[in-house]
């Protein structure tokens, strides 16, 4: 039985990302994937939408230079012949800070002949921002229009 | 038919039951003790509390729709395995009060049982939406007055 391609992927990102090694990340990814990490880029600037094999290399790069992972836990998981969907809770450190960071992350992978083509990565942002100020942020209570 | 494809057919006879407020026929999709979890900042969106059950979904989805007149989704991802559909969704929420629309993405992960929907996971960027719902912007909050110093 062959292996499904997340698990390539997964392993080689957690390799670039906790160890700089780049070299297998380069091979699972196409030349036109199309990559989104949603959330307040202005904040995070490796946040957002690319285009590219050279675009997500770069924030592949930039992660590395940010976080290292300490664990990760996949609560849950779907594979599809050439897709996959998981929701992984990831313990991060801050590498500026050395702060940790605690996230639970929906992702969305589609793959074809063995390459990443596409990711849509979903956080609870607003708990990552209140994690990465170390305080949490008071806005009045949305009882009425939320 | 795979157990798959039906279930992915249930979420999104789910789906569309609720985008068109029928509220009853999407509980009616679910099991009694339907278990519901969004990741969100329940202290400013209080109703966005953990659910347990039927009757306090129920509650939770009639306040969503108290508050917003239509409801619309697109899934351009939805991913099935065994007991569990994982789906990829851009919302659009009109609100009642001003008609504005809040749109965003949202990940559900749906756990089966007997064909029923016994558990819901969800999780939002939660900061866009509470932008949206607050109608303003909360990087100038967070360096000016109301938020606790660090």
């Amino acid at each position: 039985m062959t292996e499904h391609s997340l698990w390539r992927f997964s392993r080689a990102l957690h390799r670039a990302i906790n160890d700089r090694h780049f070299e297998d990340i380069e091979t699972l990814i196409d030349e036109d994937v199309e990559w989104a990490l949603y959330g307040p880029i202005d904040m995070f600037p490796f946040l957002g939408a690319r285009q590219g094999k050279d675009a997500v290399l770069d924030v592949i790069r930039q992660l590395a230079d940010n976080f290292q992972v300490r664990r990760f836990d996949r609560e849950s998981i779907m594979l599809g012949v050439d897709s996959a969907a998981s929701m992984v809770r990831y313990s991060l450190t801050a590498l500026d800070s050395n702060k940790p960071i605690s996230l639970r992350v929906a992702q969305f992978a589609q793959f074809r002949a063995g390459k990443l083509v596409s990711l849509r990565v979903l956080i609870d942002t607003f708990d990552l921002v209140e994690q990465a100020l170390g305080r949490a942020i008071h806005l009045p209570k949305m009882s009425s229009v939320g | 038919m795979t157990v798959e494809k039906l279930n992915r057919q249930r979420v999104v006879h789910l789906l569309d039951a609720f985008a068109r407020g029928d509220i009853e026929a999407a509980l009616s999709c679910c099991t009694d003790d339907v278990d519901f979890l969004t990741h969100a900042p329940i202290d400013i969106l209080p109703h966005m509390v953990p659910r347990h059950g039927k009757a306090e979904l129920r509650a939770l989805w009639q306040t969503v729709w108290s508050r917003y007149s239509e409801v619309r989704y697109k899934a351009p991802h939805i991913v099935a395995e065994g007991d569990e559909v994982a789906t990829y969704m851009h919302t659009y929420f009109r609100k009642r009060s001003n008609d504005r629309v809040v749109q965003f993405d949202i990940a559900v992960f749906y756990t089966f049982r007997n064909g029923q929907v016994a558990q819901i996971r969800e999780i939002i960027d939660s900061y866009d939406l509470v932008q949206q719902v607050l109608e303003r912007e909360i990087g100038p909050l967070i360096v000016g007055a109301g938020v606790d110093g660090g």
